[in-house]
């Protein structure tokens, strides 16, 4: 196997991890400093290891190394069938499995030709937003935590909780639902469910009240967040900052807008933004996400559409349970189904939809078989870790917490 | 006071036992986790420690982040290969004695990942001593390994595993 | 404004609009691309085409670099063949910031080295890792599953397997 450690190549290939030279001079008058913060730290949200170059106790330089939760779920995803896929997909972004599952489910969809039915992009958009909620959620109550909230979690989890239920409800099981597949939903949406989801929507936004409460005016949190972590809107782009890193700086750009899907072009809801571009900035704009989060909600609801919750293809999804007993020809589908899978035509299609933390996209190629020749996941974490250098430049090392915390990285999604 | 009647007295308010008895009904009510979350279970592992469910009940509430307080390593999540020196490490450095809980599918066997990537068990590095199901397991699943490993603690005496 | 004569083909995969450019012409391509307002540089990767009968592919990498213009939110997907041991292309790590990372990861995972990356290092894997885990010759690796025909190959003749 060549890993490419020819003559000629050494010299392109970097030699690992640099480290500052010993004795360089800081600003204060003495030395810079390099530590090692992670990956086993509490306040990295997962196993994040940065390197930092101190001056005192300002940040000089930064590097953060990843790859610690690296899982192959790239070249799992190619010894897999088409239709297996889907849970491996639920992995990677561990926060928003039901998004993840809809990235790929468009991906395989549009090189399939097929469109699912109207209430099956309707229940997709439930899940996508309550998934965006829980993950918000988590979001809240552990950076809550970094900066001094503690009782944060305990509200915060609270209604992830009521959110984890309803996960088990429509799909039977919590976190990693594989709800969404390639041709539709898993299961149409129980009685229970719809009745859950009412109380939910119902209650949800004095919750949100009672975030703010603790924390809006909060005058620890505001002295930890405001003007920390300052990352101006032309910086956000090149950067290619998506998701509430962007639209904290004051950029409008979600795809839910701006390159609508599964059907969100049929909502009414605001994209959150706020000027400030600072970590307070990015907490005013998943709190305002929130909001909007119940109010598509309220709407898919309230509109949710009668009809099938797939498509009508047997060679893609498999057949009612009931068929089973009666009809020959269901047998044989099934059997094929569940045995060799199906193929997709040749070609690639990149889909992206907006997570909580941003672009989450799946870029698929198909070779005619049953297996996908390559899955490419698009993670949003992996591409807002990298203004995390310009994000903490001079400032304190404690300040890095709450830059770390609102870049709300996810680090099974940076490191696949 | 006659002899007789401190005799009587003290026959109603001591308690005889064991040490080994004593230090494993004192171990195994405060058994202090590592706050160690690795991928998708370390979320479950947060929502153990929240009102819901309450850890705190059975007197592990107090997680802890350095490894040299901590009692009990909770394995949550998927450990690859890049991060498997690390957990070594970390294990390492926790204090005699110390109990390793490998929660979730991944930590256990690798789960639905059987690839190059990951560590095929965590077993393969250090001792645990509870499995836990699951992908993610519930969080009452960790509860019910917390209470399975208590009793063991408690069986254990002085010295375990020596 | 981009030439004509840099584009070797084109076409529309599955509703994505996508051209193709000679390996060593790509970096020219994109950086006039950047000009005509494709600002970003959402993901780059490679796809391993080994013994891959779809079509005739003309090398055996195929690099990917998806650009979308934030204004008018049109995407294009510009492909270029490389081959060679190692595979060589030019770095955009200077045109487009994110590609940094994303260059990195590409080496780790598939051996391409990026001329110009001004840190090209193992990002993903342990930095003494050998081999290149996406390839296609790499193995998925991991144990043999009990009860699976691999296993029962295994434990007949664990010499063969």
């Amino acid at each position: 196997m060549a890993d490419g450690a020819g003559e000629s190549v050494s010299s392109e290939i970097g030699q690992g991890i640099t480290i500052a030279k010993t004795g360089e001079p800081g600003a204060f008058g003495g030395e810079l400093l390099t530590i090692n913060f992670g990956p086993h730290h509490p306040s990295t949200h997962g196993v994040l290891r940065l390197i930092v170059d101190l001056d005192g106790e300002q940040v000089r330089r930064l590097k953060p190394v990843i790859g610690y939760l690296h899982t192959g779920i790239e070249k799992q995803a190619e010894a897999l069938r088409w239709q297996q896929v889907v849970v491996v997909t639920d992995r990677h972004d561990y926060l928003s499995p039901p998004i993840n599952n809809l990235a790929y489910a468009l991906a395989v969809e549009r090189l399939l030709g097929v469109d699912v039915p109207p209430r099956a992009e309707a229940l997709r958009v439930i899940m996508s937003e309550l998934t965006r909620l829980s993950s918000h959620l988590v979001w809240l109550g552990t950076s809550g935590i970094e900066l001094g909230a503690s009782t944060m979690l305990m509200y915060c989890f609270r209604e992830r909780d009521t959110i984890l239920d309803m996960n088990e409800e429509i799909s039977g099981f919590r976190m990693h639902t594989s709800y969404i597949r390639p041709g539709g939903v898993m299961a149409d949406a129980t009685p229970r469910f719809l009745e859950m989801l009412d109380r939910f929507i119902a209650k949800m936004p004095s919750n949100i009240d009672e975030y703010e409460d603790l924390l809006t005016m909060n005058p620890i949190f505001r002295s930890r967040t405001i003007g920390i972590g300052r990352l101006p809107a032309e910086d956000a782009k090149v950067l290619g900052a998506t998701g509430p890193m962007l639209r904290g700086s004051g950029v409008a750009w979600d795809l839910r807008r701006s390159m609508p899907y599964s059907g969100y072009e049929n909502y009414d809801f605001e994209v959150a933004t706020s000027d400030l571009c600072d970590c307070y900035g990015r907490y005013l704009v998943r709190i305002k996400e929130m909001r909007e989060a119940v109010k598509i909600l309220r709407q898919a609801l309230d509109r949710l559409p009668d009809g099938p919750v797939n498509i009508d293809d047997r060679k893609v999804l498999p057949p009612p349970r009931e068929e089973l007993e009666t009809s020959m020809e269901a047998v044989i589908h099934h059997f094929k189904l569940f045995t060799e899978g199906y193929t997709v035509p040749p070609g690639d299609v990149y889909v992206a939809v907006e997570s909580g933390r941003g672009e989450n996209g799946c870029y698929v190629v198909s070779d005619g078989t049953h297996k996908p020749r390559r899955v490419k996941f698009r993670a949003a974490s992996f591409v807002n870790l990298q203004p995390l250098e310009r994000m903490a430049m001079n400032h304190m090392v404690a300040d890095m917490v709450a830059i770390i915390g609102t870049a709300d990285a996810v680090l099974g999604d940076v490191d696949r | 006071m006659g002899v007789e009647a401190l005799a009587e007295s003290l026959g109603q308010n001591v308690l005889t036992t064991t040490l080994a008895k004593l230090i494993g009904w004192g171990r195994g009510n405060s058994v202090w986790p590592l706050q160690f979350g690795l991928a998708c279970c370390a979320i479950e592992m947060i929502h153990t420690a929240t009102a819901s469910v309450d850890i705190a009940r059975f007197g592990s509430e107090a997680m802890r982040a350095s490894p040299r307080q901590a009692d009990m390593m909770i394995v949550s999540g998927r450990v690859s290969q890049k991060m498997a020196p690390i957990l070594r490490t970390i294990y390492d450095q926790m204090p005699e004695p110390k109990w390793v809980i490998s929660m979730g599918a991944c930590a256990s066997t690798g789960g639905v990942f059987n690839n190059y990537a990951l560590l095929q068990g965590v077993d393969k590095i250090v001792p645990v001593d509870v499995y836990i199901p699951g992908c993610p397991p519930r969080p009452e699943d960790l509860l019910n390994a917390l209470m399975i490993l208590q009793e063991r603690i408690k069986a254990q005496g002085i010295t375990p595993r020596q | 404004m981009i030439v004509d004569s840099l584009i070797v083909d084109r076409g529309v995969s599955a509703g994505d609009a996508w051209i193709t450019v000679a390996s060593e012409n790509a970096r020219d391509a994109l950086s006039a691309l950047k000009g005509d307002g494709y600002q970003l540089l959402v993901f780059l990767t490679c796809v391993d085409h080994l013994a891959d009968q779809s079509r005739d592919w003309p090398a055996r990498y195929e690099l990917l670099y998806q650009l979308r213009n934030l204004e008018t939110r049109e995407q294009l997907r510009v492909r270029a063949f490389v081959d060679g041991d190692p595979p060589r292309i030019d770095s955009v790590s200077d045109l487009f910031p994110p590609a940094n990372w994303d260059e990195r990861e590409t080496y780790d995972m598939f051996g391409i080295v990026f001329t110009g990356h001004p840190d090209l290092t193992r990002i993903l894997m342990p930095d003494d890792w050998v081999g290149h885990p996406l390839r296609r010759d790499y193995p998925v690796g991991g144990e043999v599953v009990e009860f699976s025909e691999e296993h029962e190959a295994w434990r007949t003749a664990p010499e063969k397997a």
